[in-house]
């Protein structure tokens, strides 16, 4: 099957004409080791023509390691002998900016032999504005047709199918181009942005009006702490009836599947182990959607880029970048899709960072175990004359130290690394505001959510039926305590004994990897008391009643609240940094400050407490 | 009068005369491919309170610059 190739600068549509070109027939797939997809589909016109879509570069000179890969990744796509003909998306109203990458790209093309057709695309905003410009004389001038589109009307759309179907051989034309060095480039394309580009000024004007208000220092602050709350608020409200629907679906298949198998054993093993291995994951299915469909709306109607500005500042001093922020407002709600949002962090240093601030981030599966032992540990008391509740006031301290040590870290990691001139500037292309496109949008929702349940729902699967192995053997599930799990409890004790816990809770934090809101419910069963994840209070009587020490609470407060006890974090971490090394380390890290610290406040408090 | 491209306010406009020698070759490189030349006309379009990165056109393109970058763009502000 014969391959094209879909490429542009960012910001100049190539989404909508992907989309419009291959309808819904599309796969995704990543590139090796890095976070960028290539989206292939079948040509709608033309089903034997496969399109693939490349990330949206400025150039093909990279200059940071994640940038070499994508070039590279484009070279060698150029030698597959199946690859005939190269789109290259311009958009034509900022012709400046894309003209260097396109010459480079035309360049490519006459080195590799291939077919390479330029696409001049927004031409409806410059017959909005009367504008007219020679696209014949630049295809003369670049060596490769160039066809005026606009991807958002669709009209010169049947062109670019005819010529892809049928293209005129162009290769010849490109020879001169073909030992152009870069330095040489850059001018040309100045030259000719300045000679071919739309005369006039094309910004719309709402969009400096747009600006006025939402980059001003005091409007634009509350748009964004509105715009932020909404979008925190959607994973609530739109995504929780979704995960409570796909928990209640899996039930209901679970109470209807489970009797129809004949030993207990099996049955055990499909309700406990099959039915919770495919809940554990599939109950962020929806929150993923949910999150990438509004931070895709986000980044098409160009607010995102605003929002990156706005929240630069701050987080600079930090060590990360405007960008990590929407990431890490995410990963209050849930780390994975946090993870997924870093996709739009460009810098791959600053992207790690991002990674490393957002497990750190208080999630809400932290929140039941921070009720938990907050009714259990701190009176249901007011201070300061009756103006704050303690219990709040313990959780909203808790919420806050989860946040700074987040970005604390970021702080001290990005100081003692060196690789700051190898990474990308703070260059931010403003969009225009746009209506984004409802088709493109679903489609990555659709995309990321497939990409989570294949790449880390088998990891997810995996550990959920290790754990209930080791729990349910020898004695078959009867004694939780008693299995392989409690006696591997036992064993570690002393690890736990410096925070005051005795085994109990050793077991409780070690099924926790599964999903930490599990310590609640295992302790629960540990203590003899069923559905306590249901309901805390009889849990907490217990707790209380054997006499566990402040000094313990707080100290199980500091682990959860650093440990990055989750399993479905550490799969989605490693696939999407391409690293399995990046999570274990940050595992192992997490871990060893979590423990060590608390360690250190089991002390502390023990001194003041007695 | 020569100055950097960071100590432009809103609604000023300058012209690039050159890179200062502590900006990165990469960088300095990127700024060109985005249309940053020598020669060419840019206008602060909004800089934001609190040292946020300021919004600068060049051509027809809005990009958001920070200090970082922006106070090693040299311009010239008497365009006349």
């Amino acid at each position: 099957m014969s391959k094209i190739i879909l490429i542009g600068s960012p910001n100049s549509g190539k989404s909508l004409l992907f989309n419009r070109l291959t309808g819904l027939s599309q796969k995704v797939a990543n590139f090796p080791g890095i976070t960028v997809d290539v989206a292939t589909g079948k040509l709608a016109s033309a089903p034997d023509l496969s399109l693939m879509d490349f990330p949206g570069t400025y150039s093909l000179q990279p200059i940071s390691g994640e940038e070499r890969v994508a070039t590279e990744y484009f070279s060698k796509a150029l030698d597959d002998p199946d690859v005939t003909q190269v789109l290259c998306l311009v958009d034509i109203t900022r012709l400046e900016k894309s003209l260097y990458f396109t010459l480079q790209v035309v360049r490519e093309c006459a080195r590799h032999g291939k077919r390479a057709l330029v696409v001049a695309n927004m031409m409806d905003v410059l017959a909005r504005h009367n504008i007219e410009v020679d696209l014949e004389g630049l295809a003369a001038e670049i060596g490769a047709p160039v066809l005026p589109i606009s991807a958002r009307t669709g009209d010169g759309l049947d062109a670019v199918n005819d010529w892809l179907r049928n293209p005129v051989e162009n290769r010849s034309e490109n020879t001169a181009l073909a030992e152009t060095p870069d330095t040489l480039l850059r001018g040309t394309a100045h030259q000719l942005a300045g000679k071919y580009g739309p005369r006039g000024d094309l910004l719309v004007k709402t969009q400096a009006r747009l600006d006025s208000f939402f980059l001003h220092s005091a409007l634009g602050g509350f748009a964004f702490f509105a715009i932020m709350f909404l979008l925190f608020q959607s994973i609530f409200t739109w995504a929780a009836p979704a995960m409570d629907a796909v928990e209640a679906g899996l039930g209901a298949l679970a109470d209807t599947v489970v009797p129809m198998i004949g030993p207990q054993l099996a049955k055990d093993f499909t309700s406990d182990a099959i039915f919770s291995g495919l809940g554990a994951f599939l109950v962020f299915v929806p929150q993923i959607f949910v999150l990438t469909f509004v931070i895709g709306l986000l980044e098409d109607s160009g607010y995102m880029a605003r929002a990156a500005l706005i929240c630069h500042k701050p987080l600079r001093l930090f060590g990360l970048t405007g960008k990590s922020f929407i990431p890490m407002l995410s990963g209050v709600a849930c780390a994975i899709p946090g993870i997924y949002a870093a996709r739009s962090v460009d810098s791959p240093m600053k992207r790690l960072l991002t990674y490393m601030a957002i497990p750190l981030m208080p999630c809400s599966a932290r929140l039941p175990v921070y009720t938990l032992l907050i009714a259990a540990f701190i009176p249901n008391t007011t201070a300061l004359g009756g103006l704050v509740g303690l219990q709040g006031l313990a959780m909203f301290c808790t919420y806050f130290f989860g946040m700074m040590t987040g970005l604390i870290v970021t702080g001290l990691v990005s100081r003692t690394r060196e690789d700051h001139y190898t990474d990308l500037p703070f260059v931010l292309e403003m969009p225009p505001y746009r209506l984004p496109a409802l088709p493109p949008l679903l489609r990555n929702c659709w995309n990321r959510c497939r990409h989570f349940i294949t790449k880390a729902g088998s990891i997810i699967f995996t550990v959920t039926v290790v754990v209930w192995f080791l729990g349910y053997f020898p004695n078959y599930g009867a004694d939780l305590g008693a299995s392989w799990l409690g006696q591997i409890g036992q064993v570690v004790e002393p690890l736990f004994d410096p925070l005051g816990l005795d085994w109990r809770y050793g077991v409780a934090i070690m099924t926790s990897f599964l999903a930490r809101e599990v310590f609640v419910g295992t302790l629960g069963t540990m203590f003899g008391i069923e559905g306590a994840d249901e309901n805390m209070v009889p849990l907490v009587d217990q707790i209380q009643a054997t006499g566990l020490p402040l000094a313990s609470g707080v100290a199980l407060l500091f682990f959860f609240a650093i440990a990055l006890m989750c399993v479905s974090t550490l799969a989605i971490l490693a696939r999407e940094s391409g690293s399995y090394r990046l999570a274990a380390k940050m595992f192992l890290a997490y871990s060893a400050i979590a423990y060590l610290g608390a360690i250190g406040v089991f002390q502390l408090v023990s001194l003041f407490t007695g | 009068m020569s100055t950097s491209l960071w100590a432009l306010r809103a609604g000023d406009q300058g012209r690039i005369t050159g890179f200062g020698d502590a900006l990165a070759e990469s960088y300095r490189i990127r700024l060109l491919e985005l249309g940053f030349h020598p020669g060419e006309t840019v206008s602060c379009l909004q800089a934001p309170a609190f040292g946020a990165p300021k919004v600068f056109r060049v051509a027809n393109t809005v990009f958001s610059l920070d200090d970082e970058v922006a106070t090693h763009i040299n311009v010239e502000t008497d365009l006349a």
